[in-house]
């Protein structure tokens, strides 16, 4: 249960040569686990999964895998190592139909079982299979881009904000979603706006701010931390 | 007017599967491809190569013979050289350019650049003087109401199905989509465990082959010249902006539509004796559809930004 799946030590990236928007992450998901990584705006959560999926380069630190090194391997290797990825905006291919979608991510099996797995998680997109991805609703889009991410059975989940822009009811829909996802055995790293939420199903979460560790503990630990609560969750 | 009809469909045609190529290209990587009037010119030149007797009157590189092999066989080679070239610029050239993140602009002037470079080696290659395949005169027939040689008319249906099989791939097989994702958004299609890079490869191979084959055609109802790619590469991008830069049945259409337009115009009473203006109404057809739909008739509005 504690083997760690993914580690970051020390990362160091950005987006232009010179400037660094990570300073030294440090960040361990083990197996079976969902971690959070909350902070403010602006903080670098959505650059270090760019940076684990090897969208930026590295510039400094190492990232792993099931404990071998991974660091600045190309993104669709990483992918093929068993990890899927949801960014937070442009996750689905618009003018591709639902169907195609799920096959892009599903190249290397391309078995019924795998969409059959899917559907059952996510009936909507059974049902509207040959519509363009284009024509859906933001929390539609964000099922068919965690189906395209799950088709290939990842071992590893890596999530941007998905609950960003959903409606009340769509995000109750996708956070059950990623628990039972979890519950068939997948460890999901989670990045989140929405951070009460995603703690209070999170294993351990991480506070990134300006590109470093803030802070780090249980779940319900740093749900509880008065400092945190004061600088990343506001009052109740 | 009608007998210009027939000609029409043969440039709309040509036309036409060179826009679906240079379409193709820039949908994909997101490339305005200059060279591609030059990779026209290597289907019809190469062809030339091949085919001609050597005991032609054509002369290559000012001393080297035509080979004098079957026409079919000619053409075989002549596109598979035109996929390798395709290749080698992706891999000597567009690849390393993207890996050090090249602007467009940039990445335009290289291809200008690789234009003109082509062009005048064709001319050293191929001399300045018009060629033609070693190919017999045929009568013009009717069919149905087109005015055509039974070669014309065969240019017609390969093109044709060309275009189809163009159209069953690029909609069917795990290739063709793999070629739309990447399309639709290269750093998705790599998250989804896409190599894109090898698609982008792909890519450059089919939409030379494609520019290749045009360029034979053209070669087989006019003549192969050193400059024919640069000569016809206005029009091919005219059809291409006409039916909706990136997408591949409006550059079908949009070439198709030029083609035509400008065969046509030319028995048009005011253009009586200035044949070679041609073009002229064919571009003023494209502005003016541009002017009212910016997207091309069949493109989507977010593609253009
Ligand atoms: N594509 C980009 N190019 C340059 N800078 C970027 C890019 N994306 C994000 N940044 C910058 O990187 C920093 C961290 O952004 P991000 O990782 O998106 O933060 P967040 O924690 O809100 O997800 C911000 O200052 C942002 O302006
Ligand atoms: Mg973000």
């Amino acid at each position: 249960m504690n083997k760690p799946v993914l580690e970051c030590t020390g990362i160091a990236a950005g987006y232009v040569k010179g400037l660094n928007i990570l300073n030294g992450v440090d960040l361990v998901l083990n197996s079976g686990e969902i971690v959070s990584i909350i902070g403010p705006n602006g903080a670098g959560k959505s650059t270090l999964l760019k940076a684990i999926v090897g969208i930026i380069k590295i510039n400094a630190g190492r990232f792993y895998l099931n404990g071998s090194d991974k660091t600045n391997t190309p993104t669709y290797k990483i992918i093929h190592e068993g990890l899927g990825y949801v960014p937070q905006v442009n996750n689905v291919f618009p003018s591709l139909s639902l169907q195609e979608n799920l096959e892009m991510g599903n190249r290397k099996k391309m078995n019924k079982k795998n969409f059959d797995d899917v559907y059952e998680l996510f009936p909507i997109l059974k049902e509207r299979n040959n519509e363009k991805a284009g024509n859906l609703s933001g929390g539609q889009r964000q099922m068919l881009a965690l189906g395209r991410a799950l088709i290939s059975k990842p071992e590893i989940l890596l999530l941007d904000e998905p609950s960003a822009g959903l409606s009340p009811s769509a995000v109750d829909e996708v956070f059950e979603s990623i628990e039972e996802i979890n519950t068939s055995g997948v460890s999901i790293l989670i990045v989140e706006q929405n951070a009460r939420r995603s703690l209070e199903i999170s294993n351990r979460g991480y506070v990134l701010d300006q590109g470093r560790n803030a802070y780090s503990g249980l779940g319900k630990e740093l749900l509880n931390d008065e400092k945190v609560i004061e600088l990343y969750l506001g009052k109740m | 007017m009608l007998d210009q009809l027939g000609n029409g469909l043969l440039l709309g045609i040509i036309i036409s599967v060179a826009s679906v190529a240079l379409s193709l290209l820039y949908g994909v990587t997101r490339i305005v491809n200059f060279a591609h009037g030059e990779i026209i010119a290597l289907g019809a030149i190469m062809a030339s190569f091949f085919s001609n007797l050597p005991t032609s009157r054509y002369i290559f590189l000012e001393n080297t013979s035509p080979l004098g092999l079957s026409f079919e066989l000619s053409l075989a080679l002549s596109i598979m050289i035109c996929g390798i070239f395709g290749a080698l610029l992706e891999l000597c050239v567009f690849r390393p350019l993207r890996r050090n993140d090249f602007g467009n602009i940039a990445v335009l002037v290289i291809t200008i650049g690789i234009s003109i470079f082509l062009r005048h080696l064709y001319l050293i290659f191929a001399s300045s003087k018009p060629q033609d395949y070693p190919l017999d005169l045929q009568r013009r027939q009717q069919y149905f109401i087109f005015d055509l040689t039974p070669r014309d008319f065969k240019i017609i249906v390969y093109g044709i199905l060309i275009m189809v099989i163009f159209g069953l791939f690029i909609s069917f097989t795990s290739i063709g989509k793999q070629m739309r994702a990447v399309r639709d958004s290269t750093e998705l299609a790599n998250i989804s465990g896409i190599n894109s890079d090898r698609i982008i490869l792909y890519t450059w191979i089919l939409s030379s082959m494609l520019a290749g084959t045009a360029g034979i055609f053209q070669g087989m109802i006019n003549d192969v010249r050193w400059n024919m790619g640069f000569l016809i590469l206005l029009l091919v991008f005219a059809g291409t902006v006409l039916g909706g830069i990136g997408t591949s049945f409006g550059a079908m259409v949009g070439g198709f539509i030029i083609g035509i337009v400008v065969q046509v115009s030319v028995a048009l009473p005011f253009m009586e004796g200035h044949a070679e203006a041609k073009n002229a109404i064919a571009l003023a057809i494209m502005i003016f559809i541009l002017l009212i739909r910016p997207q091309g008739i069949f493109g989507i509005k977010e593609r253009i930004s």
